[in-house]
């Protein structure tokens, strides 16, 4: 059955289907199966090649090829591979290095089974003005906006966003607002520390909404290190900011305090808010409009038990708007949060991933849950226990069970440690059957 | 608010059965209503050059055969990307219907109505032949309006004008390869000031008469604010 294929930039609820969610809402989506889950994977001394890479595993139940890694294309180092993001028209895939600031531009439409490396951005320090540490790759029409950790001065945590063109040309910077740089903004709390993470949109309200992590100095250091080291752990960002999309200008700094990672929007035209979670404090924050049409934080629910540092980082909404899967690193859990009222988050059960979590990724349709488990190479937990410290794994979702259908154990696969997951298919690119296959069979013209 | 019988006969006016998914939930694109937010004042961002907006041979609706850049010389061109067969109401239609909003709002407007150009170009030639195009367009375009319906019929000329718009067109297929009709396609609509550079792109979240006149008008005062800053230097 030929896929549903949605090639709109759109931020409309076209579907009630769950979105494959977490990415910008601007690009085409695969509302079918995936064939493909991208793995932008941290390279490791010792394993393999040692150096970061895109994996390709073909997740598809109808192929011969169900379950196992298809292709790898190593990118001829390490950087601290982190995060990933695709074009608004899904082309090509962006994923950075955290370390390096380079980004690694990757073509997965030309054969989407086999990615090539079509692009690498090595200048992104010294073009955006001294941004440190590509983080997000979020889509915008024709353009490519990325946030950054850190900066080029002392490492720490103060940072910007910068913005690119899909051809990978440079447009500009824009700098977080921070305590006597506000640019604008109003600060609404008591925090304005400048401090950049994740990035998310809604341009029917003409707002992006950007969270806050920690710089170079404390992403890089050994987690026990820094945990230890009071001045370290006094560094991390206690806000959401709300820009104007459209002059690319802060307004507003809100405050959210102990680091807030991921940003989650709804899908819904009318549910204006977005989730975020911190890291530090392990709660479930809120970002709304108000009733006075100003945009407010708040929290909304615990996460475990704080005082045991769960950890939370990866989220993901599903497109009905009505449940969240809260990923916690430290104990390897994911927790499921009935978000239907979305001021008051109720847990609905929890369960063990791994040895470890981070990243959560779900189909369009909310069936299909994938895991990885890498976070940071020096805060990875390194005692080896098989298959459940660095894994790719896929469970099957009932709407209330997590069922384990297959781990990838990307440790004895030599491949390094798993992070950001994200997905492909053929009818991406109107193809319904491996590029090989086509070559032989499609007619070329109407 | 044009009326929704325009928007009735954007839907209608291909023959093809819409292969995007619609359902009861259908909203349509901001671009149909009134922005619900306030628009930074014009002037008071940048709008940074994203681009050349590369020259190519098209044909127009009276098969006349001329450059995108003599189209675009000496004005705003607003460069739309479209099929006239095009069933999804929030595809190719709102970009027309869009338009059709922006040339009804500068016929009113003095500073600009001399200064920017509409520009449609369909990228199915096989069927969007100069009389369809002059059928298409005779819908949507006032009379007298600086709108342009263009396409190209020579496809390496097609092929290299998708590629430097950065135009993915994927030809619509069933289980079995066989071809649809339909064109799948990602809404991207330019706009081009008047040294060729590209200042924006809109997709269907983000176009609205609105938001590209108050591009406009931003371009405008920034080449005035250089202007000014020139001669001063000069003195």
């Amino acid at each position: 059955m030929k896929r549903l294929l949605l090639l709109l930039s759109l931020m409309l609820p076209i579907v009630a289907f769950a979105d494959e969610t977490c990415m910008s809402p601007y690009m085409a989506k695969i509302t079918g199966q995936e064939d493909f889950v991208y793995v932008w994977t941290l390279g490791v001394e010792g394993l393999g090649d040692e150096q970061d890479k895109l994996v390709t595993i073909s997740v598809n139940p109808n192929t011969e090829t169900y379950g196992k890694i298809i292709n790898s294309i190593s990118v001829g180092g390490r950087n601290e591979a982190h995060h990933s993001g695709l074009t608004d028209d899904r082309r090509y895939l962006w994923a950075s290095g955290l370390d390096t600031s380079k980004i690694f531009i990757f073509d997965i439409h030309t054969d989407p089974a086999k990615p090539r490396l079509h692009k690498t951005i090595d200048d992104f320090v010294s073009k955006s003005g001294g941004v440190v540490g590509p983080h997000t790759s979020y889509a915008l029409p024709g353009r490519m906006m990325i946030t950054g950790l850190s900066n080029n001065m002392d490492h720490g945590g103060p940072t910007g966003m910068v913005e690119y063109t899909n051809a990978g040309d440079y447009i500009g910077t824009y700098w977080m607002p921070r305590d006597g740089s506000l640019n604008g903004a109003t600060k609404s709390g008591k925090f304005a520390g400048g401090y950049g993470y994740d990035l998310r949109a809604i341009p029917r309200h003409n707002i992006m909404v950007t969270s806050s992590f920690t710089g170079w100095n404390n992403y890089m250091m050994n987690l026990g290190a820094m945990m230890a080291s009071p001045e370290a752990m006094a560094q991390f960002g206690n806000t959401v900011v709300i820009w104007d999309l459209h002059a690319r200008k802060p307004k507003k700094i809100l405050d959210v305090p102990g680091a807030p990672l991921e940003i989650r929007c709804a899908w819904g035209a009318k549910n204006d808010y977005c989730f975020t979670t911190t890291a530090l404090t392990s709660e479930i924050w809120l970002i709304y409009e108000d009733e006075n049409s100003q945009w407010q934080s708040k929290k909304v629910a615990d996460i475990g038990d704080a005082s045991k540092l769960p950890l939370p980082v990866d989220i993901s909404i599903s497109a009905d708007d009505n449940i969240l899967w809260v990923d916690t690193w430290n104990d390897g859990m994911v927790r499921l949060f009935d978000i239907s009222d979305p001021h008051h988050p109720v847990q609905v059960s929890e369960q063990k991933i791994g040895e470890q979590v981070n990243m959560v990724s779900q189909s369009w349709d909310g069936e299909r849950i994938y895991f990885t488990s890498s976070l940071l190479s020096n805060w990875d937990k390194k005692e080896s226990t098989g298959a459940d410290l660095q894994y790719f794994k896929i469970y099957d979702f009932d709407g209330k069970n997590l069922k384990h259908k297959l781990t990838i154990d990307f440790v004895a696969e030599k491949l390094g440690y798993p992070h950001q997951m994200r997905f492909g298919a053929y009818s991406l690119y109107g193809m319904n059957q491996p590029v090989k296959n086509l070559l032989a069979s499609r007619p070329n013209s109407r | 608010v044009r009326s929704f019988a325009v928007l009735v006969l954007l839907v209608s006016f291909n023959a093809f059965p819409a292969q995007h998914h619609q359902s009861e939930s259908f909203v349509l694109a901001p671009g149909y209503g009134d922005l619900e937010f306030v628009l930074p004042g014009p002037g008071t961002y940048r709008l940074p050059v994203l681009g050349t907006a590369e020259d190519a041979l098209v044909v127009n609706s009276l098969d006349q055969e001329l450059s995108l850049h003599s189209l675009m010389a000496s004005r705003f061109t607003l460069l739309s990307f479209i099929y006239t067969n095009c069933s999804d109401v929030n595809g190719c239609p709102v970009a027309t219907y869009v338009m059709g909003r922006i040339q009804d709002r500068l016929k009113g407007d003095d500073a600009l109505k001399e200064t920017v150009r509409l520009v449609s170009f369909s990228f199915d030639p096989e069927n969007d032949t100069a009389e369809v195009l002059q059928q298409y367009a005779s819908n949507f375009r006032n009379p007298g309006s600086d709108w342009h319906f263009v396409t190209s019929r020579i496809p390496e000329e097609l092929k290299k004008i998708l590629s430097d718009y950065d135009q993915f067109v994927i030809l619509d297929i069933d289980e079995n390869g066989k071809l649809l009709g339909s064109i799948s396609h990602m809404l991207r609509v330019y706009l081009i000031d008047h040294n060729f550079k590209i200042r924006n792109i809109y997709s269907v979240s983000f176009l609205h008469p609105d938001t590209v006149i108050n591009d406009i008008k931003t371009i405008m005062l920034d080449r005035a604010h250089n202007y000014l800053k020139t001669q001063k230097q000069d003195q």
